[in-house]
């Protein structure tokens, strides 16, 4: 039996909440919906109803004003370079931002969605008849995982890019749901695990993105990609360094979900780059082969810490 | 269904409309408004760019009940009264527009970011249609125009300056836009799918699911028995075989008892809706034995044992489709007596057209038979193969070819989706129609052949080539299309642009169990011409001479015959490696710059056309008739397809060139096959010289029809007389007639006058088995220097310059040629870079436009581009081709400057980061070990 296909347009966090509640086990918030409805398209997602959230006014806003900066869930990633206390304070997530998809999807793609994108496979980001014909994968309720051949693990990989930005800046956000809002750290969205990789709870919304700006937290994101537009990630890396000189590493599009490092004081350069390397489980399913992202990971890394002036 | 109420170019609407439905369908088939284009319906090419309440969106993936109440602007709405936009007049003004499938996407998202950005510079606005894909211009004239406009918008602030175009002149050899373009920039021209159909049904398809298979039942009940579906066709329906060229009719519109590829068409259904129809499908069931895949060049050149093969073809027990060898001197001694011999193998993965136009189709059958409109580069052949695989006779037949979106030889076979559409629409009676998905576009193919080859070159110690040796094996995929042609054409193409005696290939093409490979610009050629400029930059380096020196000591002369008696007639080759040798400053900086940046050279050429028509008969190998009425137009009429390179435009230049007339009275009716006479088609870089010269024959025609006419009723001998500015007349003006008053005198008591022009080949070539392989009568020529900044850490290759030059005869319209070779670069570089189709156990794993990377503007450098004039005697005012030959010399040129880069020879293509620092690694290696010694 297939369920009606339903669409509204929320006026308000509660208004989708509501609605949430209504459509349970059925409902998916459309934000910017680029990633959403692609994956609908290809048949990917099935919800039938979808909660448009892109008109609820409050969560596109930017504030500034208190010792956190709050960037609302729907502020589009083409909007965050206008904001003078992003351009100063936090770059590297303007990178991040602008260097999702091509402009036209930066235009309508938000900051929230991209936290909450799904993760993504050549075996998996495919059509219906392309599924059935391959032998439907783990994350399309199959039994195996395609790219290794037979492995019982999805190792779809996680693609948002500015998610590794935001967790090396030590980035929390606010989640609400019916009985009111929590804060968690970016990481906690993520459960690292291909099939189902997000944690946020089902029926609840995110509502903005926080920061914490004037602690001196240094941040360099690079993106390794075929092409310069349009192109997911084959590795992003973030590193940052605070005034303490505590670094944090984070790798995206290698692994199931975010990979963070955060090294000892007094480690060894190669040692470490070493170590993180062989961090993420990946498999090949990337335009590029997994040793070569491996050895990326190291050149990245390294190229970061020279520019953060730690090596 | 739900109500949607929206204002659309101003228009307040109210539609009813499913709820998940996207933008774009509710603007093309609610509304049909078809100027706003889908190209991928995946959110990754910018074809279906709107703004909606003034911000672009991608129309695809933007569901329309998010625009409630909302301002949708389309490319519609641009132009005001009949007056275009400023910025669309600079995209028809500068040449950004080719097939122009692009175009609307291309304008809106220009003009929000211009509206933004009201002094970007380039590169600004190169990242800013970084989304939006065009296959044909390589952006550059996209570019230009943005550019343009940008500072025109700037000066004219308050000052009133004059509208572009204005006073624009019109001749050969003077740029002009197509005549096209102000319908194309503003959405107006139709595609095969924006064409309406009352009444029609839809059609969607059951695709195989194995590489090899054996079919065992194909169970439709379920899906018969569904509301609102009117037919389901099965292959035995359909059971002639067809296939591009005569020797190879291996394909049928449905798979019959077995199936070859993943994605081979094994049923189809017609129903009400496109849903319905795709819901069908899903329901049909099909058994299948699943046979041994071929699935590799190894696989199938193997002896099959017991196992079946793809086709019961050929003497042995292989899946070898065509082995192609031509041998001229002897390799063996030039190899022997070479002092220098470079031998190297390489691999090139298949690459596919990436047209940005999806196939479609409508057909229906009335008193006259059928009619197709379809998006076709080759009418006349899907004329006949719908001829015979429908078993009528030709004159049952007429093929429309409406605007197309691209083709690059992807449009040039004719396709089942075609044929079974014509079928359906006869045993239902009712109109048919279909497109392709962008997944189903991957897997109908057609493109350039995985290929793999072991070439050998030799010289002298003064850099004079001996000897040139080819083994090369390509795969074709499930059938055979082009691919005779192919496997000569790897071979055959390399006796040129360079003198060599001893001249040998083998070609072995193979069937495996992949969509078919066929035609794809620059056939056959650009593989091994990648492979041997790449040998002869290596012979260079170990002689210690310039790479450009050594050329230009090897190429062929003007009017001479190459090893296998190719009739060379102008030759650009050295003024071309010349121009770009120079301004890319090659003699101060290549070998010279820093480590990780380098300058590389290659060279190429290519046929004007085929000499032999693919079907050998009389026929001229173009028709083109002109008809003068009591108005003074002249219309042409061609079968010569315009697939958005420019052909129409140029068969109006020639016509008026001859006749003196303005562009106002010249009409080109093009490729209806009841209405237009034949033309081949627009494949082999054939058109300008055959359908130019059919013609200019059929102008002159008219001129002599006329000057009989004139003469006799003047009573004055006949002979000659001028035909200029829209006059007619002779030297000491006893004749001086404007033209409306000569075609009276022409058209009294006889009517409307119609002429003809044809083009015929002159005989060419040797007498020997093979000798028809790559003659045509007129060769361009070219050559290409990139410039590379390498990553000596990451590999990573990032393109910083390509000049070009092209020998095109003459440039008939300057603008329109550039447009060619710029675009022929642009996807030179694709395949250079980015461009391959993988597979997985026979299965397309990149059948979209986000994993197949086709170049975006970032991503594509500047161009400096050169046109070479060097005027062939036979061409129309001695134009030769420049659509495909471009494509040639690119490649090499960039695996060439990663050579002087960083030192190492890239051998496959794309040319991969992971690859390139593999290479760097293994180098720095072998030096260590070397210095340890
Ligand atoms: C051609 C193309 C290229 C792309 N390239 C990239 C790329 O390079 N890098 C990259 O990271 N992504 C890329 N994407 C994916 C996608 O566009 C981005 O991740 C984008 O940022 C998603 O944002 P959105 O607002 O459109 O999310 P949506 O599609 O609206 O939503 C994504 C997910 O988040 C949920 N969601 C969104 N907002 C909220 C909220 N406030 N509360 C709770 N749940 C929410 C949705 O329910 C959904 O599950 C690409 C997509 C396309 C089509
Ligand atoms: S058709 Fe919408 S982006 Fe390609
Ligand atoms: S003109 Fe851009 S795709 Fe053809």
């Amino acid at each position: 039996m297939i369920a009606e296909n339903k669409y509204m347009l929320a006026g308000s966090v509660d208004e989708a909440l509501q609605a949430a509640k209504q459509y349970a086990g059925s409902y998916r918030f459309l934000a910017g919906g680029t990633d959403v409805i692609s994956n609908k398209i290809q048949g990917n997602d099935t919800a039938s109803c979808l909660i448009d959230i892109s008109r609820i006014r409050e969560l596109k806003e930017i504030n500034g004003t208190g010792s956190w900066l709050k960037i609302g869930s729907l502020v589009k990633l083409e909007e965050l370079k206008n904001h003078e206390l992003i351009r100063e304070e936090f770059p590297a997530l303007i990178q991040a931002a602008h260097s999702v998809g091509s402009p036209l999807i930066r235009k309508t793609a938000t900051l929230g969605g991209n936290l909450l994108c799904e993760n993504r496979c050549v075996f998996y980001n495919q059509s219906e008849w392309w599924r059935e014909a391959v032998g439907y994968c783990l994350k399309c309720n199959g039994d195996i995982c395609i790219a290794t051949g037979g492995k019982k693990n999805c190792f779809s990989k996680f693609v948002s890019d500015t998610a590794p930005v935001l967790i090396a800046l030590n980035a929390e956000v606010e989640i609400a749901d019916e009985t009111g809002v929590k804060i968690i750290p970016v990481r906690q969205l993520y459960t690292s695990n291909g099939i189902n990789s997000l944690a946020i709870p089902a029926g609840s919304l995110m509502k903005s993105i926080q920061l914490l700006p004037g602690t001196g937290l240094r941040c360099v994101f690079m993106k390794l990609r075929p092409r310069e537009a349009v192109d997911f990630t084959s590795l992003t890396t973030a590193v940052s360094v605070d005034g303490n000189k505590k670094i944090k590493i984070v790798l995206g599009g290698v692994d199931p979900g975010p990979v963070i490092y955060e090294p000892e004081a007094g480690f060894d350069p190669e040692e470490m780059l070493e170590k993180v390397m062989k961090k993420p489980r990946m498999v090949d399913n990337d335009f590029y082969p997994r040793g070569y992202r491996r050895e990326m990971i190291k050149v990245f890394i390294r190229r970061s810490l020279v520019e953060l002036k730690i090596i | 269904m739900k109500a949607l109420q929206l204002t659309v170019n101003g228009k307040k609407l109210q539609v009813m409309v499913p709820e998940h439905e996207m933008l774009s369908t509710v603007i093309r088939e609610t509304l049909g408004m078809t100027g706003t284009k889908t190209g991928c319906s995946q959110g990754s090419c910018g074809a279906c760019t709107v703004l909606v309440n003034q911000e672009p969106v991608l129309s695809c993936i933007t569901p329309a009940f998010r625009c409630e109440g909302a301002e949708i602007s389309t490319i519609e709405g641009l132009a005001n009264a009949g007056e275009l936009h400023d910025l669309q007049k600079q995209f028809v003004e500068k040449g950004a527009i080719q097939c122009g499938f692009c175009t609307p996407g291309m304008v809106m998202t220009a003009l929000d970011f211009t509206r933004k950005n009201p002094s970007a510079k380039i590169q600004d606005i190169k990242e800013a249609l970084s989304g939006n894909v065009c296959r044909c211009t390589g952006y550059k004239k996209i570019i230009e125009a943005v550019a343009t406009y940008v500072s025109e918008s700037q000066m004219k602030k308050g000052k009133n300056t004059k509208p572009a175009g204005a006073e624009r002149k019109y001749g050969i050899g003077i740029s002009r836009p197509s005549l096209e373009a102000g319908r194309k920039v503003q959405g107006m021209a139709d595609y095969a799918d924006d064409y309406p159909l009352k009444n029609a049904l839809h059609v969607k398809f059951v695709r195989s699911l194995y590489p090899h298979a054996k079919i065992t039942g194909v169970f439709t009940d379920e899906a018969k028995a569904m509301e609102g579906v009117r037919y389901i066709a099965c292959g035995e329906e359909l059971p002639v075989k067809f296939g591009v060229l005569p020797i190879s009719q291996d394909e049928l519109a449905m798979a019959i008892h077995k199936t070859r590829y993943v994605g081979e068409i094994v049923a189809a259904v017609a129903a009400d809706t496109e849903a319905i129809a795709e819901k069908a499908c899903q329901r049909i069931k099909v058994h299948y034995e699943p046979l041994k895949a071929y699935l590799t060049i190894d696989d199938s050149l193997k002896d099959a044992g017991e196992s079946e093969r793809i086709h019961e073809y050929g003497k042995y027990n292989n899946n070898v489709h065509k082995k192609a060898e031509l041998r001229f001197g002897d390799q063996e001694k030039g190899l022997k007596e070479a002092d220098i011999v470079s031998a190297m193998s390489f691999e090139m993965e298949g690459v596919s057209h990436g047209f940005t136009e999806p196939h479609a189709a409508s057909a229906w059958w009335d008193e006259n038979g059928l009619t197709i409109i379809t998006a076709t580069q080759v009418p006349h052949y899907l004329h006949r193969a719908l001829a015979r695989t429908l078993e009528v006779p030709l004159s049952r037949v007429r093929v429309i070819k409406p605007h197309v979106g691209g083709g690059f030889g992807g449009k040039s076979d004719p396709f089942p989706h075609e044929i079974i559409i014509a079928h359906i629409a006869r045993k239902t009676g009712r109109p048919v129609r279909v497109r392709l998905n962008r997944e189903e576009v991957f897997l109908t193919n057609h493109g350039r052949h995985p290929s793999r080859m072991t070439i050998r070159i030799g010289a002298g110690r003064d850099g004079i080539f001996n000897v040139l040796d080819a083994d090369i094996a390509i795969d074709g995929g499930a059938y055979g299309s082009f691919g005779v042609v192919t496997s000569y054409y790897n071979g055959v193409l390399l006796q040129a642009p360079y003198k060599i005696e001893n001249f040998g290939f083998k070609t072995y093409r193979v069937y495996t169990n992949k969509p078919q490979c066929g035609a794809m610009r620059g056939h056959g050629a650009v593989n091994s011409r990648f492979a041997v400029e790449c040998l002869i930059d290596d012979l260079a380096h170990r002689l210690n001479m310039d790479p450009v020196e050594i050329r230009m000591k090897n190429f062929l002369d003007a009017d001479s015959l190459t090893v296998g008696q190719y009739r060379i007639t102008s030759n650009g080759s050295v003024e071309s490696i010349r121009k770009v040798a120079e301004q890319s400053s090659w003699k101060k900086r290549h070998g010279a710059l820093e480590y990780g940046h380098g300058l590389g050279v290659g060279c190429g050429f290519f046929i004007s056309g085929s000499a032999l028509p693919i079907i050998r008969n009389e026929l001229p190998q173009s028709t083109v008739h002109l008809k003068v009425d009591f108005d003074g137009r002249v219309l042409i009429s061609s079968g010569a397809s315009d697939i958005g390179q420019g052909s129409d435009t140029m068969l109006a230049m020639i016509v008026g060139e001859e006749l003196g007339l303005s562009p106002d009275m010249v009409f080109v009716l093009g490729a209806d096959t009841l209405l237009t006479p034949v033309d081949m088609g627009s494949y082999s870089s054939r058109v300008t010289f055959m359908a130019g010269n059919a013609a200019r024959d059929a102008a002159e025609n008219l001129k002599r029809e006329i000057i009989n006419a004139v003469t006799a009723s003047l009573g004055i001998p006949g002979g000659e007389l001028l035909f200029s500015n829209n006059r007619v007349f002779s030297n000491d003006k006893t004749v001086d007639l404007d033209w409306n008053k000569a075609v009276e005198i022409l058209t009294a008591k006889r009517g409307a006058v119609s002429v003809s022009g044809k083009y015929i080949s002159p005989k060419l070539g040797g007498d020997f088995k093979g000798a028809g392989a790559g003659l045509s009568p007129s060769y361009s020529f070219g050559a290409c220097v990139a410039e590379v900044r390498v990553d000596p850490e990451t590999g990573h290759v990032k393109l910083l310059h390509v000049w070009g030059a092209h020998d095109c005869g003459k440039a008939l319209n300057p603008m329109a040629v550039e447009g060619q070779l710029e675009g022929s670069w642009h996807m030179g570089i694709g395949q250079a870079m980015s461009e391959e189709m993988k597979y997985h156990e026979g299965l397309l794993l990149n059948n979209n436009f986000l994993d197949y990377k086709i170049p975006t503007s970032l991503d594509t450098p500047d161009f400096s581009t050169n046109i070479i004039e060097t005027i062939d005697p036979e061409g129309p005012f001695g134009a030769k081709e420049c659509g495909e030959g471009a494509l040639h010399p690119v490649i090499p040129a960039i695996a060439n400057a990663i050579y002087d880069a960083v030192g190492v020879r890239v051998t496959r293509l794309p040319i991969k980061a992971d690859e390139v620092l593999a290479l760097i690694q293994k180098k720095k290696l072998n030096e260590m070990k070397e210095q340890m010694l």
